[in-house]
């Protein structure tokens, strides 16, 4: 393989994974914690919206922040459902995904044809890292990248670090294992899921609005294109530890980086067969990785009343 | 009158859940430094007690002191606050966290750093300073029950609480493991804490307690130093004046009729049962019930009646040992809510619950249909039709149609567990006559009852069940009450 090509391919797991890696994360959060948030589809895709509309009125950065305030919004509306009227977490979740990613698509079309919206806006700067982004192989990829994936770097480990190393961790995990438990040694289950939730959905509106700001500069309807739900795939596959999810998105990014691969190797495979790769990938992994044990025991179930 | 030397009072605590009282004007005062027991039978209010205690529940009325001041407990965090803390009957630890984590979940500041090293250590001097044996490390779900308890009760007493309480603690534990525990207590106290016990069986309280208190159906009906009070006087405060009451008729009305004895139809040979848990459930059992009789069982809640029973009715399987059953047998659990129906399905759809697991093909509606109603006519269930729900029952008649449901097949066999458990008296004397009759009309009953009149007025001989082990008494309300708390 011609060393552009591997550079290329290398460089498109990444920009593939970045997404996924930040509502992978926020997931794995709430999911530690006891909730199954599959409306993390709908945070992107309102992450992106947002991040697109930011970046028009004032600029990339700004743009990426609002992502992140979209999504923690659209996860408020979820955590309302589930935690203040105790609605059923995969029913609000699917419609809260369907919300986000409606909602965010006719906003689009309404501004686009009021004329008040750019076809284009700018993306966020590329900043090699001095020493690093000249190492072999993977210094470009990992190391010539805008500041929200360095963000990632960060997060992966902080994250892991207050799961594991901090009583409130302790107690998050406690809450997805055991509510019971947390309530009965004082503390409020209900308000540390919503924390995981908001944290969950500020990560998804994130990853939605690397999308825009950090990779294509533009907005389209359906751009989430299901990676709130590859997310949560990977959290399973991840075993519910960030090692884990980290692992996940590394390989579903590079199975979406096929898609270059395939191009710029000019294989004779259909390109829609390619296209489907992750979602294929999905599939075939929950059939390898079925039966774990290793799920928290309350997840998806609802707190009982007074909790 | 002044708290001093009480480290813990509640004073005349009322406490109602809908129509009934749980707690009525009780009153509960323990002695700084001293192991409490606080004894009463099934519903006595015991736990709603401790519940209250530790601002899990607010009393309607009454008040609690620590140390002789008035507090009030808004939630639970309040109590633990101030140092009362409570190792539940189910036991709140998660099972797939270590020792450690476990125990660090109990401090009070959430944004405190978690470190495993410290956290293990933490909990290896508490262990060590009490004195029980605790592995800090080891994942809670790995760890035996008594284990488990002995991990609670280090997350209890983390926070340096002075007051402890522990509802049932033995329940769960072997004989041993329970002698160890009470051992372990009686020094704990020693150092000045203050220990409150609930619990079923009066030899472990009148063997290690400092002080007594008995609750009798929400009050309290004795309070006194163990040295100045006797067995025979905290049984009689337990029990309560026994009255036969209206029971008696379910008997009267059907012995008339009784056949005489058939062959044996239920059996259970050297059968025991051990849990998932790995507790022993039931020790090594024999028991034989023959068409035409009634086999009341008694025990404390834990006792092994649960599994006995079940195993009778065929829905577990003995460890080892065998169990002789017949083709059929009905099953009437003691929740019928949650066991026996379901209350969103109509009564045609609960009645086809019965034997579903070995029907195939399509479902036989029009039959089933047929099933309810002569069941509502031959039961006399009333206040709905075929197609009502089963919530539209009251609960005698609920009850009613699972009887009529279980019998619907003319069982060999029928087990029943407090059938008439939240029934009134009229309801009560239905189901309790239908039950006999199924006795005379041949079939090997059993019936467990948390009543004992009701248990004398049913039945034609009398088991109990104690921590596991399983005896015949005489048919006399005095010996049955003994042999429920461990007194033969």
């Amino acid at each position: 393989m011609p060393t552009a090509v591997l550079d290329g391919f290398l460089e498109a797991t990444v920009r593939s994974a970045t997404p996924l890696a930040f509502a992978a994360l926020g997931e794995l959060v709430a999911e530690r914690s006891g909730v199954m948030n599959i409306g993390l589809e709908g945070a992107i895709a309102a992450g992106a919206l947002a991040a697109f509309l930011g970046a028009q009125i004032a600029g990339p950065e700004i743009g990426f922040v609002a992502g992140g305030v979209a999504g923690a919004l659209v996860a408020a509306v979820f955590a309302f459902f589930v935690l203040a009227l105790r609605s059923q977490q995969i029913i609000v979740g699917a419609a809260v995904s369907m919300l986000g990613i409606g909602l965010s698509a006719s906003i689009h079309r309404a501004m686009v044809s009021a004329g008040a919206s750019t076809a284009q806006v700018q993306t966020l700067a590329s900043l090699p890292v001095p020493g690093l982004s000249t190492l072999p192989v993977v210094g470009d990829a990992l190391f010539a990248q805008p500041i929200s994936t360095y963000l990632l770097y960060f997060l992966f480990p902080l994250t892991g670090w207050v799961l594991y190393h901090t009583v409130f961790g302790v107690a998050l995990r406690a809450t997805g294992e055991r509510p019971l438990a947390v309530v009965a040694a004082g503390h409020s289950a209900a308000k540390i899921q919503l924390a995981a939730l908001i944290f969950g959905g500020v990560l998804a509106g994130l990853g939605g609005a690397t999308l825009v700001v950090a990779q294509t500069g533009t907005f389209s309807d359906g751009m989430s294109a299901g990676r709130g739900f590859i997310a949560i795939a990977i959290v399973a596959l991840g075993r519910w530890t960030p090692r884990g999810v980290v692992v996940g998105v590394l390989v579903f990014g590079a199975v979406s980086a096929l898609q270059f691969l395939a191009q710029a190797m000019a294989w004779n495979v259909p390109y829609t067969l390619v296209l489907a790769s992750p979602y294929v990938l999905t599939l075939a992994a929950m059939a390898i990785f079925r039966g774990s044990r290793t799920a928290p025991a309350a997840l998806g179930q609802p707190l009982d009343g007074g909790l | 009158m002044s708290g001093e030397g009480f480290a813990l009072e509640l004073r005349g605590i009322t406490k109602r859940f809908g129509a009934t009282a749980a707690l009525n004007d009780a009153s509960l005062a323990v002695r700084s430094g001293s192991l409490h027991m606080l004894l009463g039978e099934n519903g006595a209010g015991k736990t709603t007690f401790l519940n209250i205690a530790t601002g899990n529940l607010q009393p309607d009325t009454g008040a609690i002191l620590l140390n002789g001041q008035p507090v009030v407990w808004r939630h639970r965090a309040d109590a633990l606050a101030a140092g009362l803390s409570a190792v539940s009957q189910h036991f709140s630890l998660v099972p797939a966290m270590t020792v450690a984590e476990n125990v660090a979940l109990a401090g009070p500041r959430l944004g405190a750093k978690y470190n495993r090293r410290e956290a293990e250590d933490t909990v290896r001097r508490i262990a060590n300073n009490v004195g029980l044996d605790l592995d800090p490390a080891a994942m809670v779900g790995d760890l035996s029950v008594a284990a488990q308890q002995r991990a609670e009760i280090v997350k209890a007493i983390a926070r340096n609480a002075p007051v402890l309480m522990l509802d049932e603690p033995t329940a769960v534990l072997s004989p041993p493991d329970a002698a160890e525990l009470l051992l372990w207590l009686r020094g704990f106290v020693s150092s000045g804490r203050t220990v409150v016990v609930i619990t079923h069986r009066i030899r472990e309280a009148m063997g290690y307690g400092d002080e007594v208190t008995v609750l009798r159906r929400g009050q309290t009906a004795l309070s006194a130093p163990i040295s100045s009070t006797s067995e025979q006087e905290v049984v009689a405060a337990i029990l309560g004046a026994t009255d036969t009451g209206p029971l008696a008729f379910a008997r009267q009305h059907s012995t008339a009729v009784r056949q005489t004895l058939g062959t044996s139809v239920l059996a259970l040979h050297a059968a025991s049962v051990i849990d998932a848990g790995g507790a022993r459930r039931l020790r090594t059992t024999s028991l034989e019930v023959r068409g035409g009789e009634v086999v009341g069982v008694a025990g404390v809640e834990g006792a092994g009646q649960y599994q006995l029973l079940r195993l009778l009715a065929g829905r577990i399987s003995p460890t080892s040992g065998r169990v002789t059953l017949p083709p059929s047998v009905g099953f009437v659990p003691e929740d019928r809510h949650r066991d026996a129906l379901i209350a969103d399905f109509s009564l045609v759809e609960n009645m086809a619950l019965r034997g579903i697991e070995a029907r195939r093909g399509v479902m036989p509606w029009a039959h089933v249909a047929l099933q309810v109603q002569s069941a509502i006519t031959a039961f006399d269930v009333r206040g709905g039709d075929v197609r009502s729900t089963a919530s539209a029952l009251s609960g005698g008649n609920q009850q009613k149609f699972v009887l009529a449901r279980e019998l619907a097949d003319a069982p060999q066999a029928l087990v029943v567990e407090n059938p008439t458990r939240g029934l009134d008296v009229r309801a009560s004397q239905e189901i309790l006559t239908r039950v006999r009759d199924s006795a005379a009309a041949g079939s090997a009953v059993v019936m467990y009852s948390s009543d004992i009149n009701e248990l004398l007025a049913t039945a034609d001989r009398v088991v109990v069940c104690f921590a596991g082990e399983v005896y015949e008494t005489t048919l006399d309300s005095d010996a049955i009450g003994r042999a429920m708390v461990g007194v033969r």
